[in-house]
This record gives structure tokens, C-alpha cells and sequence, in this order.
């Protein structure tokens, strides 16, 4: 089974797919689009569920650690929340200026947030959670988005 | 390991970045009216007190408070360490660099020895106190990446070329002119140039291309091997350069070959880039990659025509290279900054990145840009294009400099307003 610090960045890349397929339908006709961007928000809701829910959970019990770089983790992904359910309003408004202005400032936020997890976060919680790695990926995929 | 990075309330204040970014533009101005009001003749000649002066305008004016604001707002986020009280060290260093850079320019057009002096505390103390922390601050990173050792290196030999800067300035001062001086000359705007800029430039290109723009990442042997490449080709140059010089043109293609491959590389990522989304700051990376590699060529065969052509070099490299990929960047930063710090502070309905610049004006700035260097190239030849090519490089700094303001006006004008959440406990500035 691949570790925590694998599977997560897996999941960044499989995100970053779909945010690429929305765009490349919203150049062709932002009403083509509104499909993508449901399925991108659904991924990115349960990327962030899974560690909110699952990894974070486990690495702050384990650390002790709940004000530290999962408090600031949770806080950016409550920014890239409401940045993505903007960007489907946009489409629904039919303003493609708005839409592609959001995605682009998601595209650099999401971005700069998945360098700080996969260069600081996932190898920590890695160390943090060697024994116990493979159950928390098992948790992780098994795991239903509320 | 230390987690400072991760958290917003240990991240420079948005001011730390800006002071350096919003001042660059003013010096490309100031370097620009030198340009304008010399002679062809003198800026043929790179070590013509005009060629000296205007290249130092634009490489520390310019140039080198990008990198330093970039460094301050970077290393937080790509190295997860805080900077020793960022605020008040990139104020300090802010303060003097500019009296340094300023003082230096009237000090060797004026021949004023007080005004070198001033310069030379200055600029000593100033670069001193930011590369000082700077290193401080990276000797705590644990998860040395790429970056970080690109940073790392670049620092190192920025180091030496401040030094070498500074035994330069000293010269003036005390009237040695003797012929060890144009040596240490050549070193420092070589190492300048591909040790410092250079480097520097390729490991953060390893992580904003993918970040901006979604292109695949760059492979482990680049990210691992092409800096220490680099560098060995520098040193090596260095050693011919002084004892073999009749070979030093093997360390120059060894460096050029590296630096071609880079820029390629480059241009290729852009095409595989997921993004399709096209603006000026791909231009911007395009024409750097161009620029890049006709310079480092012009740089190998320029040995074969008795340096004739260092002036055409220096622009290919420093201009169409350095200065063009920093434009660029400003272009994506500052709205950047603009916004997470607004948004951090519970500012959630403000404009988004793209809507804070005015793209026509962006790209009216690049085009601008454009036409001056291609100006400059064509003036070397023929002279009569000075002037137009000096008046469109300065519009482009007198239109990048509104560029990257219009965002820090809007923030100033926001900030003023009730935000939507209050969001204190996150808050820095």
C-alpha cells in the first residue's frame, strides 16, 4: 500500500487533472463547463475531508500538535472552499471574466498549499505515522464525504 | 522540523515584499533617463563610467531588490522557515540599499569620494544585514529541496560578488586602477550574472512553473544536478579564467550548454503546461527562454571577436533573461500577496488576481519592453536608435511601476473597509 505522503499527493495530481479538463472546457464554452466543475468540487471536497477528517485527526492526536500547521491547513482549505463554490456560481451567472479570474487565483492558492503539504506536512506526518500508515490511508479511502 | 512556514501569523508582513518590488520599477526609470542622455559610444564600452553606472542602476536597483523582496516572501514558503525579524532587518536593509545604490550612481558620475564612501557603508551594511538573516534563516531548513539549495548557492556567490562589488567601489575611492581591477570586474558580473541571478532564477522556476501554471515538474536529475553543474562550470571558469585563459572559452561552453539546456527545458514545461490559459507572464517566460540561450551563445563566441559584443551579452542575459522573467513574476506576485493577505484577514468578496491588473496595460508594458531591447540590440549598430529605444524602455517601467501599484492601492482601499469575517487570530499586518 503507498504511504500517507504517496497517496495524498496522488490525490493533489488527480485534483489538479480535473481543474485542468474544467478550464479546458470553460475556453470552449463556460456552460460546457458546469459538469467539471461539480466533479472537481466533489474531489477537492473529499481530498480535504479525508485529511480534515482522517490524517489531520490522526497526526494531532499522535503530535499533540492542534494550533500548529493543520490549524493553518484547515484554514486554507476554508479559503479554496469558498473560492470554488464562487467559480461554479460564475458559470451558473454566465461570467466567464469572473470564472477564469477565480480559477486563476485558486490555481495559485491550491497550488502553494499542496507544495507546503507535500513538502512539509506529509513527510512529518509520515515520520509521525509510520506504524500506523497503511491504516490510515485504508481509513482515508474507505472514508464517506459528509 | 519547524512548521513557521505553514502558518500565517509567523509569514512576512505584506510589506516586507512590496517595499523592494515597488522601488525596482523607480530605478529602471532612473536608469532608463541615464540612457537617454548618453552616448552610444560610451555605453559600447562596459567599462565606460555610463556603461558602469546604468548596468548597477538596473542590477541592484532593479534586479536585486526583486530577488531580495522574492527572498523574503519565498524562503517562508518553500523552506518552511521564518526570517529573523523580517520586518525590521528588510526595512533597515531597504533603507540603506537604496541610499547605496543612489549615492553610487551620483558618486562615480559626479567622481564624489564622499558619496563613494557613503555607498560603499551603505550598500555593505544593507547587503550584509539581508543576505546575513537570510542565511540565518536557511541554516534552520531541515527539508533541503531543490529550491532551497539553488537558493543556497545563488547566496554564496552573491556573497562574493558584494564583496567583489565593494573591493570595485574601493578602487574609485582610492584612485587603483591597476589591471587586477578589470579581472575582479569580469568575475563579479560573471558570477553576478549566472551565479547569482541565474541560480537563483532556476530553483524557483522548479517550483512556480508547476504552481502558476500547472506544467509537469522538473525531473530529479535537473533538480538534483544542473545547480551543482552550474557551479562547478563557474569555479572552473574562474580558475581558467586567471591561469589558463586560453581555455577559459571550454568552462563558458560548459556553462552555456547547461544554461541552454534550462532554457529549453523551460520552453518545453510551458508547452506541456495543463493550463492552457495564456497570459503575458508566459510571454514573459517564452522570450526569457530566447533570450537566454542567444546570450549564453553570444557569451561563448563573443571570446572569438575580443569581446566585442559583452555590451549585447549583458542585455541578451541581464536584460532579455533576468529583467524579463522578474517583470514577469511581478505580474503574478503582487496580485498574489494582494489577495491572500486581504483574504487572510477576512476579506472574502474582493476582486480575484486577474481583475486587480489591467491586462492591456500588461501587455502594452511587455511590448514596450520588447521594442526597447530589440532598440538596444539594433542601437549597437546603428546609433541613431538610442533615444526611441531609451523612451520605450522607460514608458515600460513608468507602466509596470502603475501595474503593480494599482493592486497595493486597492489593498490600501480595502483594508480601510469592515472585512466579512473577522479573522484576527490569522491576520498578520
Amino acid at each position: 500500500m503507498s504511504s500517507i505522503k504517496e497517496f495524498l499527493t496522488a490525490d493533489h495530481s488527480r485534483c489538479d487533472e480535473l481543474f485542468a479538463v474544467m478550464e479546458d472546457k470553460a475556453m470552449v464554452s463556460l456552460g460546457d463547463a458546469k459538469a467539471a466543475c461539480e466533479e472537481f468540487k466533489d474531489a477537492t471536497e473529499r481530498h480535504f475531508q479525508m485529511e480534515e477528517r482522517v490524517m489531520f485527526k490522526e497526526f494531532e492526536e499522535k503530535t499533540g500538535m492542534t494550533e500548529g500547521p493543520t490549524s493553518m491547513m484547515r484554514h486554507e482549505h476554508t479559503q479554496m472552499r469558498n473560492l470554488t463554490k464562487q467559480m461554479c456560481e460564475a458559470i451558473d451567472d454566465n461570467n466567464s471574466d469572473r470564472f477564469f479570474g477565480l480559477t486563476e487565483t485558486l490555481m495559485i492558492l491550491l497550488q502553494q498549499h499542496n507544495m507546503k503539504e507535500e513538502q512539509m506536512l506529509y513527510p512529518l506526518a509520515q515520520q509521525h505515522l509510520n506504524a500506523e500508515s497503511d491504516e490510515v490511508v485504508e481509513m482515508m479511502q474507505s472514508m464517506t464525504v459528509q | 522540523m519547524d512548521f513557521n512556514g505553514l502558518s500565517m501569523d509567523q509569514a512576512p508582513p505584506i510589506s516586507a515584499p512590496l517595499r523592494f518590488y515597488l522601488v525596482a520599477p523607480v530605478f529602471g526609470i532612473i536608469a532608463g533617463f541615464m540612457i537617454l542622455f548618453s552616448s552610444v559610444d560610451m555605453l559600447s564600452s562596459r567599462y565606460s563610467m555610463d556603461s558602469v553606472v546604468i548596468t548597477h542602476a538596473i542590477t541592484i536597483g532593479f534586479l536585486g531588490f526583486v530577488m531580495l523582496g522574492s527572498l523574503t516572501q519565498m524562503l517562508p514558503v518553500l523552506a518552511g522557515v521564518v526570517i529573523p525579524k523580517v520586518d525590521a532587518i528588510s526595512k533597515i536593509s531597504f533603507g540603506l540599499l537604496v541610499v547605496g545604490v543612489l549615492t553610487m550612481l551620483l558618486g562615480l558620475m559626479g567622481e564624489s569620494t564622499l558619496f563613494n564612501i557613503i555607498s560603499l557603508l551603505s550598500l555593505g551594511v544593507g547587503f550584509t544585514l539581508m543576505i546575513g538573516v537570510i542565511v540565518l534563516a536557511i541554516l534552520k531548513v531541515k527539508n533541503f529541496n531543490a529550491t532551497v539549495k539553488a537558493m543556497s548557492t545563488s547566496l554564496v556567490f552573491a556573497s562574493l560578488v558584494v564583496i567583489m562589488g565593494l573591493f570595485l567601489l574601493l578602487t574609485y575611492i582610492d584612485n587603483d586602477f591597476a589591471e587586477y581591477r578589470y579581472v575582479v570586474a569580469n568575475i563579479h558580473s560573471v558570477w553576478g550574472i549566472f551565479g547569482f541571478g541565474g541560480i537563483l532564477i532556476i530553483g524557483v522556476t522548479f517550483q512556480v512553473l508547476p504552481m502558476f501554471y500547472v506544467a509537469p515538474r522538473f525531473k530529479q536529475f535537473c533538480k538534483k544536478r544542473v545547480v551543482w553543474i552550474i557551479s562547478f562550470g563557474l569555479v572552473l571558469w574562474l580558475f581558467l579564467n586567471i591561469y589558463f585563459d586560453a581555455y577559459s572559452y571550454l568552462a563558458k561552453i560548459w556553462i552555456a550548454l547547461f544554461f541552454w539546456a534550462f532554457a529549453t527545458t523551460v520552453w518545453k514545461k510551458l508547452n506541456l503546461r495543463r493550463r492552457p490559459i495564456s497570459d503575458v507572464t508566459v510571454w514573459y517566460w517564452r522570450v526569457s527562454s530566447i533570450f537566454l540561450t542567444l546570450g549564453s551563445f553570444f557569451w561563448v563566441f563573443d571570446d572569438y571577436f575580443d569581446n566585442q559584443y559583452t555590451v549585447l551579452v549583458g542585455l541578451f542575459i541581464g536584460g532579455g533573461f533576468i529583467f524579463a522573467i522578474m517583470v514577469g513574476m511581478l505580474y503574478k506576485i503582487v496580485p498574489f500577496l494582494v489577495w491572500f493577505h486581504l483574504n487572510a484577514m477576512g476579506y472574502m468578496t474582493i476582486p480575484t488576481i486577474n481583475e486587480m491588473i489591467n491586462k492591456r496595460l500588461a501587455k502594452l508594458q511587455f511590448i514596450l519592453l520588447m521594442l526597447s531591447f530589440f532598440g538596444f540590440v539594433i542601437t549597437f549598430f546603428y546609433s541613431q536608435f538610442l533615444e526611441i529605444s531609451a523612451i520605450c524602455f522607460i514608458s515600460s517601467m513608468m507602466l509596470l511601476e502603475y501595474n503593480i501599484i494599482a493592486p497595493v492601492l486597492l489593498y490600501m482601499k480595502i483594508k480601510k473597509t469592515k472585512p466579512d469575517f473577522d479573522m484576527s487570530a490569522f491576520a498578520t499586518s
